[in-house]
């Protein structure tokens, strides 16, 4: 019996086990697809949000440098406006003027002469600036360069004037670079975002801002700057972005990996500066801190979750385990005297002598001699004491080899397994001999009364191997043994019985 | 009491052991040397201190050589110190301090740092003593006026050489043709003005199949990894025809490459000059030329306006740039070039 509820214990415990692999198996491929889901949705809102933070300063940017060239021009239509003969005495005039942003202002003329001090003169000769101000249609930016005035890196706005007519000049307008990095910085962001001007033919940079402050105002190239570690699996769509820029389109965004850091990166055109375009570059994870914390807290809850989810599981089914235990206990087991009941003697008993070759043993009978008078004389509870030191001293004389059971108020049956007809005799003499010792609780002093009990035993083989009729075999020997005056024991002969 | 004892001593076992593993700390860069006079020094001269960037190096000790030399053809006491290391702007803010201290009437200095050092520009100026920077700018207005190498113009020169050479090299306008480029410290200014400058000319005036190849090595400054970039460039590349060293490490690993190869259909355009780039040049089996500072020029002219501005002289400009010379095969050996050689 004990083995058979082992292997169901065993059995239940493995159902409950795999039951709890399956749910975790389930719950961490759902927490897995969960966090891929969250993980990308959150790349989603970075990259849309980034986008749009890039267009907007971009925006910010164009505008702010189309305020630069419309002053410009402004001031090209008003000197166009007053219908000069040459520059010679407008710039006599206006040369030393200094402006609230720009430098120094100066002139060409139709015939590219030009109105400049001695070292602008000379710039215009290095960097070739007749060739931007010919592009002014109708404004022109230079790209950036030293000016030997400021000691700085500047850049030359031209704007087309008229004068003497219908002859075509320029005006032109040095600016410093630091005039672009002051429309360049934002108070948000401002460690974050990156504002550079780009070249699409030779990919030379020029930062505008950024946290390095080495870095502002410096010459840098998109080569080395963006592509250099730009992670493989992004590299395609780089090459893509910078196809667009190459072949003139007004802007478009990308997002890729750099090493560990993403980055959202759009260029938009700058109309007047030919060749050159606006790139601005933030990092993905200026926009993640609160998603990470939102992710951080799904992560956490739902960790929780599983776990109380699954403690109250384990939990749930000890105590599931507990109660079975006791209801099988209680199905099993006479409650007062804790040995078995009848029906649990029965099958286990059945069981016992079905297997094959593991039928040997004897039935015994066992019977307490005037319990009623018990009961009578010394009250129930009493009874109910006696009963329990009874089946107590069947257990420590039986031992745990054998099948004990209370088969009915004062009866006891007793399998004894694998014995034979002496051992199960000595075992009978010790019981007969130690009942004596047990006295009603209340029993007074002069009172000399003991429990006395009579036993009758059938030996199967032997006598029979059917469990009811070695039961019945067993009971007639006792009847024979409470013929005979009780307080004793005896076996099944031929004629036993009623 | 036993148990005290041999607990003390593994405590003592324990600490001596952790003491002889704790890892070895950097050596720390000496500070700079107080100022030393070079030349003669007069009493009633105009007392001039020069502060470089790094003592050790071949290209500050032709500084201080003009600096000496401008001393004594214009007539002033001339004081020098300077870093040990470029990374050490430190100590260029304590002599800055000295000078003025010294009583300097005017300061030339290569500054190693142009964002930290710029406040303590502002502050000699506003002493009153004459700032006179060179080599490199600060991030200020706050000086009298500045010499050095226009980067960006000298970048473009480089690309004009390499044009003409791989031109006069016989390598056809018509066909593909690939230059590749190498350079030092990603974060100097210089370097990446060369750069821009190299990239912006070529742009505008290569033939349209001749291509940069759009992997630029960076060796970071170290010779050892520039002779691997150049190494790993050629193997990349085999029929790579023209190679850029923006700085003088990178031309070296150039260089040695070539040599080692046997490239003599390469062409090689680096900057400043090295015994390993000028073998290339003098050899008529190779085709090398280099863009050489005009360092001595700088400090030269630097002393001159120095004592100008003393003298209560006002400059225009802020900036001059003192060029470069570009040296080839052709012009090695003439007599203005060699001048210049003579002071690298």
């Amino acid at each position: 019996m004990k083995e058979k509820n082992s292997a169901e214990q065993l059995q239940q415990g493995g159902s409950f086990f795999r039951l709890m692999m399956i749910y975790l198996i389930v719950c961490s491929i759902g927490f897995t697809v969960m966090m891929i889901w969250v993980n990308k949705l959150m790349k989603e809102h970075d990259k849309t949000l980034t986008t749009q933070i890039c267009d907007l300063v971009a925006e910010k940017m164009n505008n702010s440098i189309s305020y630069m060239t419309s002053s410009a021009e402004n001031m090209a239509a008003m000197l166009t406006a007053q219908e000069l003969k040459d520059f010679d005495n407008v710039y006599g005039q206006t040369r030393f003027l200094k402006g609230e942003a720009y430098i120094s202002m100066g002139y060409v003329d139709m015939q590219k002469r030009i109105y400049a001090s001695d070292s602008e003169l000379e710039e215009f000769e290095k960097w070739d600036l007749l060739e931007i101000a010919k592009q002014a249609d109708p404004v022109s930016i230079s790209p950036p360069y030293r000016s030997g005035l400021t000691g700085q890196p500047v850049f030359t706005l031209f704007a087309n004037i008229t004068y003497d007519g219908n002859k075509k000049g320029k005006l032109f307008m040095t600016y410093p670079l630091k005039e672009i990095q002051n429309i360049a910085y934002t108070e948000t962001l401002a460690d974050e975002t990156e504002i550079w001007l780009m070249n699409a033919e030779s990919d030379n940079l020029i930062q505008c801002a950024g946290k390095d402050k080495y870095a502002v105002g410096s010459w840098a190239n998109a080569k080395l700057t963006f592509e250099k570690n730009i992670n493989d699996i992004d590299r395609d769509d780089y090459i893509d972005w910078k196809r667009k820029m190459s072949d003139g389109e007004d802007g478009a965004a990308l997002v890729y990996k750099s090493g560990q850091t993403g980055y959202t990166q759009v260029f938009a055109d700058i109309p007047s500066m030919h060749g050159w375009k606006l790139v601005v570059r933030i990092p993905s994870s200026a926009m993640s801190s609160a998603m990470m914390k939102f992710r951080t807290i799904v992560i956490v809850f739902t960790t929780l979750l599983l776990l109380a989810t699954f403690i109250m599981f384990v939990m749930s089914h000890k105590r599931d385990e507990a109660d079975k235990e006791i209801l099988e206990n209680l199905s099993i087991h006479d409650p007062l005297t804790e040995v078995m009941n009848r029906r649990a003697f029965d099958m286990a008993a059945q069981t016992q002598l079905a297997h094959i070759g593991r039928d040997d043993g004897v039935m015994i009978f066992i019977d307490i001699d005037y319990f009623k008078t018990v009961n009578d004389k010394y009250g129930h509870d009493a009874g109910d004491k006696v009963l329990k030191e009874f089946a107590a001293l069947l257990k420590d004389v039986f031992g745990e080899n054998s099948l004990i059971a209370r088969y009915g108020g004062d009866e006891f049956l007793v399998f004894q397994k694998g014995a034979d007809r002496a051992e199960a005799e000595e075992k009978m003499v010790e019981l007969n001999r130690r009942a004596h010792d047990i006295r009603p609780a209340n029993c007074p002093e002069d009172d000399h009364y003991h429990v006395s009990c009579s036993c009758g035993g059938a030996v199967c083989p032997e006598n029979s191997r059917d469990f009811e009729e070695l039961k019945s075999l067993a009971d007639s020997a006792l009847y024979d043994v409470k013929e005979r005056g009780r307080d004793g024991h005896g076996w099944y002969a031929k004629g036993s019985g009623k | 009491m036993k148990r005290l004892v041999a607990a003390v001593l593994c405590l003592n076992i324990t600490a001596g052991l952790t003491g002889c593993q704790q890892p070895q700390k950097k050596p720390a860069v000496e500070p700079a040397p107080p100022f030393k006079a070079v030349g003669d020094t007069v009493s009633g001269r105009k007392d001039i201190y020069l502060i470089v960037k790094n003592l050790g190096s071949s290209y500050w000790q032709v500084i201080i050589d003009g600096a000496e030399d401008a001393a004594e053809e214009f007539g002033c006491n001339m004081y020098y110190s300077g870093s040990n290391a470029e990374s050490d702007w430190r100590s260029q803010e304590r002599l800055l301090d000295e000078a003025v201290e010294a009583g300097a009437d005017a300061v030339l200095l290569a500054p190693n740092d142009a964002v930290e050092l710029a406040p303590k520009i502002d502050e000699v100026h506003d002493a009153g003593v004459k700032v006179v920077l060179i080599d490199t700018t600060a991030n200020t207005e706050n000086y009298d006026i500045c010499y050095m190498t226009d980067n960006l113009m000298a970048g473009q020169l480089a690309a004009k050489e390499m044009l003409k050479q791989l031109k006069n090299s016989g390598n056809s306008l018509a066909e593909p043709l690939k230059v590749g480029i190498q350079v030092g410290a990603q974060t100097s200014l210089s370097i990446n003005e060369r750069l821009a400058g190299f990239l912006q000319y070529w742009t505008r005036n290569a033939p349209k199949d001749w291509v940069i190849i759009p992997d630029i090595k960076c060796n970071d400054g170290d010779y050892e990894k520039a002779v691997t970039c150049a190494a790993e460039l050629f193997d990349e590349d085999p029929d790579i025809k023209g190679v850029f060293g923006t700085n003088n490490g990178s031309g070296k690993g150039f260089a040695k490459e070539i040599k080692k190869r046997g490239l003599n259909d390469v062409v090689l355009v680096s900057f400043d000059y090295s015994p390993e780039v000028a073998e290339l040049i003098q050899s008529d089996e190779y085709t090398a030329s280099t863009i050489l500072q005009r360092q001595y020029h700088m400090v030269h002219t630097g002393v001159e306006t120095a004592l100008a501005l003393t003298a209560g002289k006002h400059f225009n400009e802020k900036f001059v740039d003192t060029g470069v010379v570009v040296v080839n095969r052709n012009n090695m050996q003439t007599a203005e070039i060699q001048e210049i050689l003579s002071h690298s």
